[in-house]
């Protein structure tokens, strides 16, 4: 059988505590399995949650002990909490993919991550964004080429990008020509514009789109949170309204169709049965990166290779000659 | 930036007849010129209409061809009495005037789908020929080249555009945005349900306006003597296009339309300085780039099937060397 069955689960996190959410991870996991799914997807940074000051106050105003908490409760590669996402993974058979504030073991700069866990309890693949957005880009650093994974699940090909990446058409594009089938778009945009993108990317590329959004309420937010009230002023609650969080999770069919959602202001999760034959003959009508493109006229190049801050080379026998 | 009106006109083409088209284009450009229009947009293929027919029957059958053969005698030639035409008219009335045509080569026998666009001044100042023609399309239009890809300054910002399904090509519309499009435009044949939310989408990722146009024609609108009529088109209920003509502002907001099943002409006050904005959250072609990663190259050079040097272009004949 060519049918997917997915799980997009829109939930609250619980705000820059990492542990507590991959609580919330495993028990949404389960639940989402118990219904069959075999792809189950959570939002964007979802581990530890979005770094909400960002927007609620002016840049570096009183967040250091904030971002402190954030660096603490940034997921390490590998470490025991990455440990406990895979075995999730592996015990209810699924393939899980969570959106991560990522950071390297002894870095203190946060990634914006996707990360693939495979039934077989691995870390299949792992996406760091390549360009926040706005006030993000005083949170998170940027990836490189080396992190846009295309991975066959052998019933599908499945990827994406991560909320405003959306927009980068050169991007989506590389990812088209690896034959993506399912395009999963963590993200915390709100509202109709985002489901239009959704929508949009879907018969673009003639493939299953899902949108995964977390939801939270000012309400969630525990009332002993480190400098609370600082980092929900009135007047921002007053001007946004008290969803921190409004939740706008949808799937949506190779034909721009709307197949689940969008779902907002609850927790939810979508479950969707996904038929990756309609990708095929949808194809026939559209292809991008085939007979719709025109490679004689446009060409992309892409360097996918990792670009670390440091490459280190030790000349053997250095000293012995200076000697 | 100057605040001006644009217009997206949805009408019926007298299908098949181009100087009857260009009559109802002239007539409907100074309406909505009377209106305040600044820029005037018409659908794809407009003059004389996009051919419908390659839906309707097999490739090859002897309809097929005699509705061709019709098209190619009715089709515009650039530099001919019908651009004249829409050039004078839209120095008359001091617009930007833009129009979808079926258009070939003076001595050409390949129809091509393309956007003309004629400044206030009556020059001609864009032509854009639809780079990939969409399934049954590929039987009656050639492709264009990259020398097309181009964006024009017009005083109130920069226009362009691509035509139906080439808005879902990605790589086309990140070489618009790299050549700083504000007003974009995108006539189409397009009538689903999805295709306002592409023109959103459109809007948001280039922030700039997005003038969607498209026809509304019924098999009533159909010039009697058009070749097999009878046999393919129905009667009030058979719709062509039922249109789609929709004005999407620069945070993909709909500011007009979208118009359906009626005529009309769709308005909206833009002012480019508002997308220009937009862009200091979002820009595809500048801080949101990762030009270290992803780098587009565009061949814009024209490409002519034949070069005829030393004849035509007064350069000398090769000499032994290169005659060997």
């Amino acid at each position: 059988m060519s049918v997917l069955r997915v799980a997009a689960v829109q939930a609250g996190y619980v705000l820059m505590d990492r542990d507590a959410t991959i609580d919330r991870v495993a028990e949404l996991t389960a639940a989402a399995a118990r219904d069959g799914a075999e792809l189950v997807v959570f939002p964007e940074v979802y581990v530890p949650g979005t770094p909400i000051w960002m927007d609620t106050r002016p840049i570096w105003d009183g967040d250091e002990e904030w971002f402190a908490l954030l660096a603490d409760n940034a997921l390490v590669i590998p470490s025991p909490a990455s440990d406990r996402l895979a075995a999730i993974a592996a015990e209810h058979q699924v393939w899980l993919v969570v959106g991560a504030q990522e950071r390297e073991p002894h870095g203190s700069t946060i990634y914006n991550t996707v990360l693939y866990f495979s039934p077989g309890g691995e870390l299949a693949g792992r996406h760091r964004k390549l360009v926040p957005t706005g006030s993000e880009r005083t949170v998170w650093g940027m990836g490189d080429g080396s992190t846009l994974p295309v991975i066959d699940t052998g019933l599908a090909r499945i990827g994406g990008l991560t909320c405003w990446e959306n927009y980068m058409p050169l991007a989506r594009f590389y990812l088209y020509t690896r034959g993506i089938d399912v395009w999963l778009a963590p993200t915390l945009a709100a509202g109709d514009g985002w489901i239009a993108t959704m929508r949009h990317l879907a018969r673009e590329n003639r493939m299953y789109v899902i949108g995964i959004n977390p939801v939270l309420h000012a309400g969630q937010i525990p009332a002993l949170f480190p400098g609370r009230d600082r980092l929900l002023p009135a007047a921002y609650l007053e001007a946004n309204g008290p969803w921190l969080e409004e939740g706008n999770t949808v799937i949506v069919g190779p034909d721009g169709t709307v197949l689940a959602g969008p779902v907002r202001q609850r927790e939810e999760t979508l479950i969707a049965d996904l038929d990756l034959r309609q990708v095929a003959s949808g194809r026939r009508h559209l292809d991008p990166a085939g007979h719709y493109n025109r490679p004689d006229i446009f060409r992309l190049h892409v360097d996918t290779s990792p670009r670390p801050a440091v490459t280190e080379t030790a000349i053997a026998g250095t000293d012995d000659q200076r000697a | 930036m100057e605040r001006v009106k644009v217009a997206a006109v949805q009408a019926a083409p007298v299908l098949a007849d181009r100087d009857a088209t260009i009559g109802k284009v002239i007539a409907l450009a100074e309406t909505a010129a009377a209106e305040g229009a600044r820029l005037v947009a018409f659908p794809e293929a407009f003059v004389p209409g996009y051919p419908d027919w390659v839906w309707r029957t097999r490739p090859w059958d002897a309809t097929a061809s005699t509705l061709y053969a019709r098209l190619l005698d009715q089709a515009v030639v650039v530099g001919s009495p019908a651009t004249d035409r829409l050039s004078d008219a839209a120095r008359r009335l001091g617009i930007w005037l833009c129009a979808g045509a079926d258009e070939r080569d003076e001595n050409g026998s390949t129809l091509y789908n393309t956007l003309l666009c004629f400044a206030p001044d009556g020059t001609l100042a864009a032509r854009h020929r639809k780079l990939m023609p969409t399934g049954a399309e590929r039987l009656v239009w050639g492709t264009g080249d990259g020398s097309t890809l181009t964006v024009t300054e017009t005083g109130f910002g920069r226009l362009g555009g691509l035509i139906c399904w080439e808005n879902y090509m990605p790589l086309a519309r990140a070489a618009l945005y790299a050549r700083g499009i504000d007003v974009y435009l995108a006539p189409t044949w397009d009538n689903s349900d999805v295709w306002v939310p592409t023109l959103r989408h459109i809007a948001k990722e280039g922030r700039c306006y997005v003038i969607g146009v498209t026809a509304c024609i019924r098999a009533t609108d159909l010039p009697d003597d058009l070749p097999g009529r009878a046999g393919l088109y129905g009667g009030p209920q058979d719709w062509l296009s039922r249109g789609n003509s929709t004005i999407v502002g620069p945070d993909g907001e709909i500011l007009a339309g979208p118009l359906t099943g009626e005529d009309g002409i769709v308005y909206a006050e833009i002012d480019v300085s508002a997308a220009r904005t937009a862009r200091q959250q979002f820009d595809a072609a500048g801080h949101y780039s990762r030009s270290d990663i992803l780098r587009l190259t565009v061949d814009t050079t024209p490409h002519a099937a034949v070069a005829f040097r030393g004849v035509d272009t007064g350069e000398p004949a090769p000499g032994p060397a290169e005659a060997r």
